[in-house]
């Protein structure tokens, strides 16, 4: 048996990653490009509010999109055709997140020449995104009327980290026993600087005011 | 499951120490974790056991020291431990006010690592 020694680390795991985020910030602000991180669980209407969405800013701003799946490109093949806009598709390989290096490997496949606005649609999990910082310079989430208004109690790290939150589907909210007070209630429990944006992107209510936020902040 | 993508980010770190020190076994490793972070040490444990299979680190201890909440209050800036058994109503215990800034439980941290050289 050889020698026992002790190392002290005293090191975050978070740490290299944050580092990385704070330094594809910077980058990204070097080269005047927004990047939203858009997260949610599967199935809430992401990909349909990010086609309403485009649809009504891209004459506006010059906005290209990052897909990440773990697999498939169907969704970056929808948007693509529904929009024009330029879409990559990211494939994690079984990674339920995507972290800084992997979004800026992704970046280096657009082209962000007169790019204003990257919108990165994260791997649709409430748990694992909300752990790693994308070097994203905002935060949003969409959270669909049939999960319930208590999952901001459920998920707490997800709704601290979001600057936006996406109430979507609100066409249905009778349907679902939906109670939107008690869901901003408890979105502000969790985060009290959280914008909150009801929307119905079947119907278009709401997306004109996601659109504005969206065109304060990348101009 | 998502301990899985931390617990390789953790052996990972682990490794790179391990070879700056010429270590021959890794035979504990110290994590801080935080009770906010929601990971089950259980699980924290079995995919350690996993991830080192076949490594220098391999039969090696995973000890996980939990690291419980606080919060500063946003009114007096009281210090309070966080009650988990009521989590979505803490309020200062000295002004009664509900907003405050957290201040610990979301640590993930390796504090240590025994090696063999």
């Amino acid at each position: 048996m050889g020698n026992i020694k002790i190392i002290d680390i005293k090191r975050s795991i978070f740490e290299d990653n944050d580092k990385d985020a704070d330094k594809l910030r910077a980058e990204l602000n070097d080269k005047q490009v927004f990047l939203l991180n858009l997260m949610s669980s599967p199935g809430s209407g992401k990909t349909t509010t990010l086609i309403k969405t485009i649809n009504s800013l891209k004459e506006k701003i010059n906005i290209k999109i990052m897909e990440a799946d773990i697999d498939s490109d169907v969704d970056a093949i929808k948007i693509k055709e529904s929009t024009g806009v330029d879409t990559i598709q990211l494939h994690t390989g079984g990674m339920c997140h995507l972290d800084a290096d992997m979004t800026r490997q992704g970046l280096r496949n657009l082209d962000l020449e007169k790019t204003d606005l990257v919108i990165l649609e994260n791997v649709g999990n409430l748990v694992c995104p909300a752990e790693f910082d994308t070097g994203s310079h905002l935060n949003c989430m969409i959270l669909s009327v049939p999960e319930g208004h208590d999952k901001p109690l459920k998920y707490p790290l997800m709704f601290q980290i979001c600057d936006l939150v996406l109430i979507n589907k609100i066409d249905v909210m009778s349907v679902f026993d939906f109670d939107i007070e008690k869901c901003k209630e408890y979105i502000y429990k969790r985060n009290p600087k959280a914008t909150i944006i009801p929307i119905s992107a079947k119907t278009g209510e709401g997306i004109d005011k996601f659109a504005e936020y969206l065109l304060n902040k990348v101009k | 499951m998502h301990e899985l993508p931390i617990i390789k980010t953790v052996f990972n770190m682990v490794m790179e120490y391990a070879e700056k020190e010429h270590a021959k076994r890794v035979t504990t490793v110290y994590l801080e974790v935080g009770v906010l972070r929601d990971f089950i040490p259980e699980y924290l444990k079995k995919y350690w056991e996993y991830i080192s299979t076949d490594t220098i680190a391999d039969g090696s201890k995973l000890l996980i020291r939990e690291i419980e909440a606080k919060a500063r209050c946003g009114k007096c800036n009281t210090e309070y431990d966080i009650n988990m058994e009521d989590l979505y109503n803490n309020k200062c215990p000295k002004c009664g006010y509900d907003k405050g800034e957290l201040i610990k439980g979301r640590e993930l941290i390796i504090y240590s690592i025994e090696i063999e050289n």
